[in-house]
């Protein structure tokens, strides 16, 4: 089961904000780099500056191919001979001993697979990072030290072709070390999670199941609409909990299911993972009851399928047409799955039946589960996106060596790595004031810097609001301003943590594209096409002679 | 600088590390064990080691003295340089964490990562392990799947107990939720069940899984022998464990013997084995910790030893002698007998082990149980034949064994009884009689009748 809400990208309008962006960091650059020149140069830097930019679209706009790959081809090489490739003896040594932490760990079968399938993505993404980040640090300041950067640009290149170069080349090693590990880590886990012969398809251990998510709503126990369902106490708020034997309901909508898409097409398979919540023992034998009522609101259908006990923390596979030979809406009528589906829209209400006990359900919870693919699918999706993690660690690596020092790029780029991957939430949640994301009704009132030095003095907790008056609302302001300086900071540093995959491909899902691979590429290249500008620029500018 | 070439100076540096070398190997040469010799000479005779290695043995300092040394949990320790602290502490907030977000997998994979790092730490084994059988299983909603997770807390209390061999107290642990746990939950007639046969056919094939049960016994047989090697462990090392009171630790291996015996009687089984049971409980509480000799925990008292399996009449003998020679009652051999006896409840489990190893005792038990289940199936006439008969029984045999009359659980089951009798009759559209066998009983624990007649109003609702 996920443990978070899977969100699809919108991508028209990551592209705006994007554009809009860049279009400020580019005026806020150009005004400071006129500002900064008129100070140094006179009244001929703005000229310089200009030169500059122009002299940057032409190198841009001739860009070779040819030269750059030779660059890259260079840089393999010399990668090569650094003996980059003994990674693989401390990935072997792991993995050698994986079975000493591994093994034995448990014995059930679906959490088997998560703990090795996480252990494989970690150690790789693990490893690949401090490759890709050492070797694209050290890379153009060691060339400049020993200046054999001077062999290079004497010769007809463009200087975005040497940072090009470089980021072709190391990325050429990671690709190389990924697919080996990745291979390797592949065949490991196929061969540790056999599955038995007697394993029905639907139940297999390794696999990527794909999920259509509705959207859910809630009816209260009186069977009118509510925000959510009932909060039964739980410290994570995820789920909310439908009461049983009332009109309390959980309700997923679809939209645009076809049913030649479906299993075997037209087999509809509904795939659940509900949390159970007594208020009493009852029948411990038995577990909790749900039943399905499948509607199509538009054509006014209604087919209450057979009920089905729920077990907990466990896949709770529902095949309608296996379960319910003959489906009938609730007069009589035979009904076909393809009349619910088509022609307006699709619900699967939700309901409890146990007396007195309660469901609880989040919208990742339920979903229609469309054919499978192959675990190989999901497993190397999520390898993607560790590769496209380490390109963004390898450019920012490049760039950070064009104008530093081997050592301080390095701290540079682990820094920027370090955070974005384990302090993103930290910064997210300064920013927002959501100080835990499996509990939104815990926000900070007045979470900048300049109202919480009024709280600590004024002996206010965060839950109590400001008074009216004009002080408070110069508070405001400067917070106001304060957390949005926080927001750009935030935002330099890139998400990270959503190139982990893990959760989908360990829990057999298969990693979905608008919600997790699309962000994914469109945040490499949203940060990368910025920061080999710089790279560019910081090359083009540097006097190499300075080491 | 100096005169000498490179080649020269490494040779230096060579002889110089090999000088250092020697005296590193003279003082911390392992030692190297007795082994046969597979040839037919003789055995070589092994050696105790070097001068550091003779001090670890003789000092119990080294880690396989603690019990079975795990190489993954040296090694991350080694790798982990000084940072074990920081890893720990991050790895303890992971799985409050998994816990939280209810990622069991993760969780559990967590504990074994924390116990890598802390492996001869108590209360790291305790905590965890505890987490595991009570607070995670009670997360689950199926009963056997709360059984697997029951059985991963015995397993990590088993895995250590064997890490660490010298602590009594995970011994305790892994007898008390192999006892406690699997025994008195509210799920104990499903893991009773399933601890003989576990719900995982598909991989135990109807049998129980025999990391823990190993002999196919009862769980309360199992128990008593983990307090049993617990009891054990204190004698061999004279480590003393912190959970109680030592008498009371001491009385666990006969405890779980009294709990047998009581679970047994609860799923109706009044026949011989349990007669034996409770026949051999009486043995082993009388003779066995009843001798055990303990000093008495008070200071300047610490010359006194005393035992348990002191009869009222040689206890009133000494009460006389002491009295006589004006011994101020601090210091009175008798009132420490008589404290220590009622802090573990002995003369109570004395009699009552005594007198549930009688047929006649059995026979009472058995004929209310049946009656009661008589009466849920409105067989009134059966009831109140089997009521009458085991009442008179019950109260024949009290009156033998005055001490148990007033006892809480014998005046419930008396209580309960005649609660049971009277619906009976009641059902059957009759007077009920004013005299009746227990009338005494009756009579005299007015006040706990409303609680007994909630408890047989529940177990109306709910039959055993």
């Amino acid at each position: 089961m996920l443990t978070f809400d899977p969100e699809s990208f919108n991508l028209i309008e990551g592209v705006q904000n994007w554009a809009v962006v860049m279009l400020i960091l580019a005026v806020v650059a150009f005004i400071t780099a006129v500002v900064v020149s008129l100070a140094a140069l006179g009244f001929a830097g703005p000229w310089q500056v200009l030169t500059h930019i122009v002299g940057g679209f032409q190198d841009l706009f001739g860009t070779s191919l040819r030269r750059s790959l030779a660059l890259a081809q260079l840089t393999f090489r010399e990668a090569l001979r650094r003996k980059t490739l003994l990674v693989f003896v401390v990935f072997a040594v792991l993995f050698l001993f994986a079975g000493w932490f591994l093994a034995d760990v448990t014995a059930d079968a679906d959490l088997q697979v998560k703990n090795y399938v996480s252990f494989v993505l970690r150690t790789i993404s693990w490893l690949i990072l401090p490759v890709a980040l050492l070797l694209s640090c050290w890379g153009l300041p060691e060339d400049i030290k020993a200046r054999s950067l001077h062999t290079v640009v004497t010769k007809p290149v463009r200087r975005h072709e040497i940072v090009l170069g470089r980021i072709l080349g190391f990325s050429a090693i990671g690709v190389l070390v990924l697919g080996v590990m990745s291979l390797v880590g592949y065949f490991w886990i196929v061969r540790q999670l056999p599955d038995s012969p007697d394993q029905s398809p639907d139940m297999k251990r390794l696999t990527a199941r794909v999920p259509v998510y509705g959207t859910i709503s809630f009816l209260d126990a009186a069977g009118k609409p509510a925000e959510a369902g009932v909060n039964t106490g739980d410290e994570n708020m995820f789920r909310s909990f439908v009461e049983g034997n009332t009109k309390a309901r959980a309700i997923w909508e679809f939209s645009n299911i076809e049913p030649s898409q479906l299993k075997g097409g037209g087999q509809l398979v509904l795939e659940s993972t509900f949390q159970a919540f007594r208020t009493f023992k009852g029948n411990i034998e038995r577990q909790l009851l749900v039943q399905y009522t499948l509607v199509n609101a538009d054509k006014k259908l209604r087919v209450p399928l057979k009920a089905f006990e729920v077990r907990e923390f466990r896949r709770n596979v529902y095949d309608v047409a296996k379960e319910n030979p003959k489906l009938q809406d609730d007069s009589g009528k035979p009904v076909e799955i393809a009349d619910l589906l088509s022609g307006g829209k699709f619900q699967v209400e939700t309901a409890c039946l146990s007396s007195a006990q309660f469901l609880g359900m989040a919208r990742p919870d339920l979903f229609i589960r469309m054919p499978d693919r192959s675990f190989a699918a999901s497993y190397f999706k999520s390898i993607a996106n560790i590769g496209l993690m380490a390109f963004m660690v390898v450019v920012l690596g490049v760039v950070s060596g064009s104008f530093l020092k081997g050592p301080v790029a390095t701290i540079l780029t682990f820094f920027i790595v370090a955070v974005g991957r384990l302090a993103h939430s930290f910064l997210e949640a300064l920013v927002t004031g959501k100080v835990d994301y499996h509990n939104p009704t815990v926000q900070f009132q007045g979470a900048g810097p300049f109202g919480a030095m009024y709280r600590i003095v004024a002996h206010l907790t965060p839950g109590v609001p400001f008074e009216e008056g004009f002080f408070f609302r110069v508070i405001d302001v400067l917070d106001g301003l304060a957390l949005n300086v926080l927001w750009a900071i935030q935002h330099v540093f890139p998400n990270f943590t959503s190139f982990d995959t893990t959760e989908y491909t360990a829990n057999a899902f298969d990693v979905p594209w608008a919600e997790a691979m699309l962000p994914n590429l469109a945040m490499t290249f949203g940060y990368c096409l910025p920061w080999i500008l710089v790279g560019y620029f910081s090359l083009r500018l540097r006097e190499l002679e300075s080491k | 600088m100096n005169n000498l070439t490179s080649l020269q100076r490494k040779l230096v540096y060579t002889g110089g590390i090999v000088l250092l070398l020697i005296p590193i190997v003279w003082l911390g040469a392992p030692p190297e064990p007795v082994s046969a010799n597979p040839t037919g000479a003789a055995p070589s005779t092994g050696s105790s080691g070097g001068l550091l290695a003779q001090k670890r043995v003789e000092f119990n300092l080294g880690e396989s003295d603690l019990g079975n040394v795990d190489p993954a949990s040296s090694t991350m320790n080694l790798l982990l340089l000084g940072f074990r602290g920081i890893a720990t502490s991050m790895l303890w907030m992971d799985a409050q964490k998994q816990q939280r977000d209810k990622d069991w997998a993760g969780l559990r994979s967590t504990t074994e990562s924390i116990i890598l790092l802390q492996p001869h730490f108590l209360k790291v084994w305790h905590f965890q392990g505890w987490n595991l059988a009570y607070n995670v299983s009670a997360e689950w909603d199926g009963v056997a799947d709360r059984y697997y997770w029951v059985k991963e807390g015995i397993k990590f209390f088993q895995k250590g107990r064997d890490r660490n061999a010298r602590y009594a107290e995970l011994y305790w642990y892994v007898g008390d939720t192999t006892g406690k746990k699997i025994g008195r939950s509210d799920e104990a007639k499903q893991f009773r069940r399933f601890f003989r046969s576990d719900p995982d056919e598909a991989r135990f094939k109807g049998g129980p899984d025999p990391a823990v049960n190993p002999r196919s016994v009862d769980n309360y047989v199992e128990a008593g022998e983990q307090f049993q090697r617990a009891n054990d462990t204190i004698e061999a090392y004279k480590n003393e464990q912190h959970i109680m009171a030592p008498y009371l630790f001491r009385s666990y291996p006969v405890r779980a013997m009294f709990d047998y015996g009581t679970a047994l009687q609860r799923e109706g089984n009044f026949g011989e084995v349990c007669q034996n049971v409770w026949a051999e409980a009486f043995i082993a509480w009388t003779t066995k910790f009843g001798m055990m000799e303990f000093v008495v925990d008070v200071p300047g008292l610490e010359n006194m030893v005393i035992h348990m399996e002191v009869t009222a009449e040689e206890l009133k003998a000494m009460m006389a002698d002491e009295n006589a020679r004006n011994i101020p009652q601090s210091e009175r051999k008798s009132n420490w007998v008589d404290r220590y006896q009622n802090t573990c409840n002995y003369r109570y489990w004395r009699t009552r082990s005594r007198i549930e190893s009688e047929k006649e005792m059995a026979d009472a038990h058995r004929e209310m149980y049946e009656a009661e289940q008589a009466l849920d199936r409105a067989d009134t006439t059966t009831a109140r034949k089997l009521y009458l008969e085991g009442m008179t029984k019950y109260e024949k045999k009290l009156n033998e064994y005055e001490e148990l009359k007033n006892e809480d659980e014998t005046v419930e089951e008396g209580l309960l009884a005649v609660f049971g009798w009277q619906r009976a009759i009641e059902l059957d559209e009759e007077e009920v009689p004013d005299e009746f066998p227990l009338k005494e009983m009756w009579d005299a624990h007015a006040s706990r009748r409303s609680t007994v007649k909630q408890e047989f109003e529940r177990r109306r609702r709910a039959p055993r």
